[in-house]
């Protein structure tokens, strides 16, 4: 027979997944536990995520839960700063801490035979930092001088300036996680020793395990090094009031610029199980992917950029939405011109074939997500963060697959809003000027905190 | 450790592809990856980034896959896909569903055998503006995006195949031409000049037969040109001063060193852990640690097929001069010289890399890009045991002459100085 290479071949096979299992349990002082048994390698991954994110930082301490982050592993337990490491790196182990808007969180990965071991360095670390002064100031100068690094990153200015205008000054989610130079400058050892006391705490945190562990050694472990993790009286606010924002382009100055850093978007509602999905599958459609409009316009049709993408970026108490991509100086006003109008354009109608693409996509792929140890940690912490409903993983499929169009559609009204639109422009203002002048939009030259000048 | 052991089935036909298969069905994905015996290196002055390029190409459709589809098949299936290239060889990859196995395999055959006539002036051209925004985005619009240009462009002679980046110079990226394409593929994109990975849930006597189908009937032709392998030496040291829109001042430090897989590869590696790969690693701990002269410092070894290079890099803190961290580091590569490193520093730098061998077993595509890079440079896709057994074998008197043999010799020293 010969082959017919014309034809796509097509699954005739169903894939067979199930999706892991999580079991639950509480630790005497109230630490909540996740654990997902998983035992092809011999390896652990532990998450542990506290709500202590930048959103808590008070006025002008901008960076003070990162900079708690930084110097919360500098020597701990009557280990300094280099034991500890240099315990951690003996076992193999990969110990990190990274912090967002929302959270902080500590990671540990470890071989199974060295996560006892392992997981005693962690106690250490979340237990009984030294916080010493000499390891504060050499990590506060470390970070203002990593402030003064960012400078020289176009896509770190273009997001720095996009936060701030969408959701103005009065929002603890637009300052930046690392601060400002002089915020962080003003940082003392005794603020970040009241952070750790007030923010890390069991009754605050969330603990999710993957690995190749039982059930009751994890139990009896995590009991050993983590019970005397004692909780305190806490009372957590901040600010989060979000103004409409008026149709505005935003352009911040940077010298010698051989490319223009785009931003266009707007504040969003916040992530709810009631449109998540229709938006989702509008965002697969408009930008999400490499084959959506908006990529396939401006690259693949335009060639003006390397890449273009949309996403609707949901925090815990917050969000948006938001075009990106960065063009060459030439093609600014062109690309622009583009994006504009896919978004005027999606409210147009959505394809039947766009649809059935996208859930198809989205479907599809969902066992993808599941594959390493931390991708498996990650889902399970989304779900706690977002405080998702307890069969989210397992209503996924069917709740894609049962968007309409005409619920896209909706979405599409609702969550595109072309009359709000911040559009962030980073490059060099002497070139882009004369190209951005026919839009008819108010242009308003701005500083790195998006303030007017 | 029977986890690093990879039970694999190796496999050629007769228009010479070679494909290996390895079967892990703990989770339902498949894996497909190729890599095409080309890169950077193979390519011609005047003409650098064409392989670069080409991998963008090979993304445009083919014969029975119209533009755009190509994406569009694998990411309907609910699977992810790329390519990339490098100096020694371009590859590209997707990770699908488990039963999307012969859609992948039918993409990526129509593209090795049925290219040409779906190439046109118009694709390239867009290609090509693509890719120009890609170096702008990724070199000149980055601080500082043009290092490693100037420093391979000095560290080896004009004409050798590492002297360019993969990238490509700008001018030769806007001169390509429709026959410079074509001729590309007709060179290097040939059955024999290829190998398969085919890695995840799927049956072996499945998996044999579709890649008979879809794979047997692609003509080859005669792809055996190599770059030849020199051994570039600096006569004296090499100083490049380059201004650059960036807040703070970095050193780069660039030696000839060992081939990949080469005898002191190796060492080199377990070398530039010791100086720069944990808190406490000797040059971290002097000038980040308690100097705090430097804000970052990093060493590596860079080994290809054609070169190798033993890299430090570090950024200034304000105000302090590029000598002043240059000494430091120059001392400490004296002192590996003359002392053995400790069993300390040996034991960790072995512990992590050991670790790292496990983590990276996670993914089924890293999986799969091992077995090519190991069938590559060793002949041999299950060499995972031997790989780590050769960084359990560094021992204290190699890396002193592995330190000895390269890096007491002339260097190209690099200074990005800030402009402001």
């Amino acid at each position: 027979m010969i082959l017919d290479r014309t034809q796509k071949p097509v699954n005739i096979s169903e894939l067979n997944f199930t999706l892991p299992k999580t079991e639950t349990f509480t630790l005497s002082n109230g630490l909540k536990v996740y654990f997902i048994n998983k035992t092809n390698l011999p390896m652990i991954r532990l998450n542990l995520m506290i709500n202590a994110g930048s959103k808590f930082d008070p006025k002008n301490k901008n960076g003070l839960s990162y900079l708690t982050s930084l110097v919360l592993d500098e020597g701990a337990g009557g280990l300094d700063a280099l034991e500890l490491s240099d315990e951690f790196d003996m076992l193999g182990t990969n110990f990190g801490i990274s912090t967002d808007n929302d959270s902080t969180n500590l990671s540990l990965q470890t071989l199974s035979d060295k996560f006892e071991k392992s997981l005693e360095l962690f106690s250490k670390v979340l237990l009984q930092p030294s916080f010493n002064k000499a390891d504060f100031e050499r990590e506060q100068s470390k970070l203002i001088n990593r402030i003064l690094q960012s400078k020289d990153e176009p896509e770190y200015l273009a997001d720095l300036v996009f936060d701030n205008v969408v959701l103005g000054d009065q929002n603890s989610y637009s300052y930046p996680v690392s601060g400002y130079e002089e915020t962080v400058a003003s940082i003392t050892l005794e603020e970040i020793k009241n952070q750790y006391r007030k923010y890390f705490v069991p009754s605050n945190s969330n603990l999710v395990v993957v690995g190749n562990i039982k059930n009751d050694e994890l139990f009896r472990l995590l009991t050993k090094h983590l019970n005397n993790w004692v909780n305190a009286e806490n009372d957590f606010s901040f600010k989060n009031i979000s103004t409409t924002q008026q149709k505005k382009i935003y352009l911040l100055h940077k010298e010698d610029s051989v490319q223009t850093e785009i931003r266009v978007g707007h504040h969003s509602p916040l992530r709810s199980q009631d449109d998540y999905f229709q938006r989702l599958i509008l965002n697969t459609i408009l930008g999400g992917q490499f084959t959506s409009r908006i990529n396939l316009n401006l690259r693949e049709r335009n060639g003006y950029t390397y890449g273009a993408t949309s996403r609707f970026q949901y925090y815990k108490d917050n969000a948006f939405f938001e075009v990106s991509t960065s063009v060459g100086i030439e093609n600014t006003s062109n690309a622009l011109k583009e994006i504009l109008f896919e978004l005027e354009n999606i409210h147009n109608g959505i394809t039947d074939s766009e649809l059935e693409f996208a859930k198809s996509s989205l479907t599809k792929k969902f066992p993808l997500n599941f594959e390493t140890y931390r991708q498996i940690a990650s889902g399970i912490t989304g779900k706690i963060l977002y405080n998702l409903p307890e069969d989210y993983f397992d209503e996924y499929i069917s709740n894609v697959n049962s968007i309409s169009k005409s619920e896209v559609e909706q979405a599409a009204k609702l969550f595109v809003d072309n009359n709000a639109l911040s559009i962030v422009l980073v490059g060099d203002k002497n070139l882009l000027k004369d190209k951005i002048s026919n839009f008819n939009i108010e242009v308003v030259e701005v500083d790195t905190k998006g303030k007017s000048l | 450790m029977n986890h690093l052991n990879l039970n694999c089935t190796k496999g050629k036909l007769k228009n010479g592809l070679e494909y290996i298969l390895y079967q892990d069905k703990s989770i339902p994905l498949v894996s497909v990856n190729i890599w095409y015996k080309v890169g950077s290196a193979y390519e011609t002055k005047g003409k650098t980034g064409l392989a670069h390029l080409f991998e963008h190409m090979m993304f445009q459709g083919s014969e029975n896959v119209a533009k755009e589809m190509h994406f569009r098949y694998v990411q309907e299936a609910g699977g992810t896909l790329n390519g990339s290239t490098s100096t020694d060889r371009t590859n590209y990859f997707e990770k699908l569903p488990a039963n999307s196995l012969e859609l992948a395999l039918w993409l990526e055959s129509d593209r090795m055998g049925y290219f040409l006539p779906a190439l046109t002036q118009e694709k390239l051209d867009n290609q090509k503006d693509v890719v120009k925004n890609e170096r702008l985005e990724r070199y000149d619009n980055q601080p500082y995006g043009l290092a490693w240009e100037l420093i391979n462009t000095n560290l080896y002679p004009e004409g050798h195949p590492y002297s360019w980046s993969t990238i490509g110079f700008l001018k030769d990226i806007e001169n390509y031409t429709f026959d410079d394409v074509q001729n590309f593929f007709k060179k290097y994109y040939s059955p024999n000049n290829a190998c398969l990975v085919v890695a995840g849930d799927f049956e072996n006597d499945n998996a044999t037969n579709l890649i008979e189908k879809y794979f047997g009937l692609i003509e080859p032709f005669d792809a055996d040109y190599k770059p030849e392998i020199t051994y570039p030496k600096l006569d004296e040291n090499i100083l490049v001063e380059h201004k650059d829109n960036v807040q703070l001042d970095r050193l780069y430090l660039a030696w000839h060193s060992d081939l990949i897989f080469g005898k002191d590869d190796a060492a080199l590696e377990v070398a530039a852990d010791i100086l720069s790969g944990s808190k406490n690693s000797r040059l971290y701990k002097k000038l980040v640690f308690d100097l705090q002269i430097a804000q970052d410092v990093s060493a590596f070894q860079y080994s290809g097929k054609f070169g190798g290079q033993f890299m430090i890099i570090s950024t200034a803190r304000p105000g302090i001069n590029l000598d002043q961290i240059k000494k430091i580091i120059l001392d400490e590569i004296k002192t590996i010289c003359i002392n053995d490193v400790t069993d300390k520093e040996l034991e960790k730098s072995k512990n992590g890399i050991k670790s790292q061998f496990v983590f990276a077993m996670q993914n089924i595509d890293t999986v799969a890009d091992y077995l090519n890079h190991y069938k590559f440079h060793l002949g041999e896709p299950n060499s995972f045991e031997f790989d780590l057994n050769r960084y359990n074998s560094v021992d204290k008197v190699s890396i002193k002459s592995a330190v000895n043999n390269y890096l007491t010799k002339p260097f190209v020293e690099l200074r990005i100085i800030s402009k402001g």
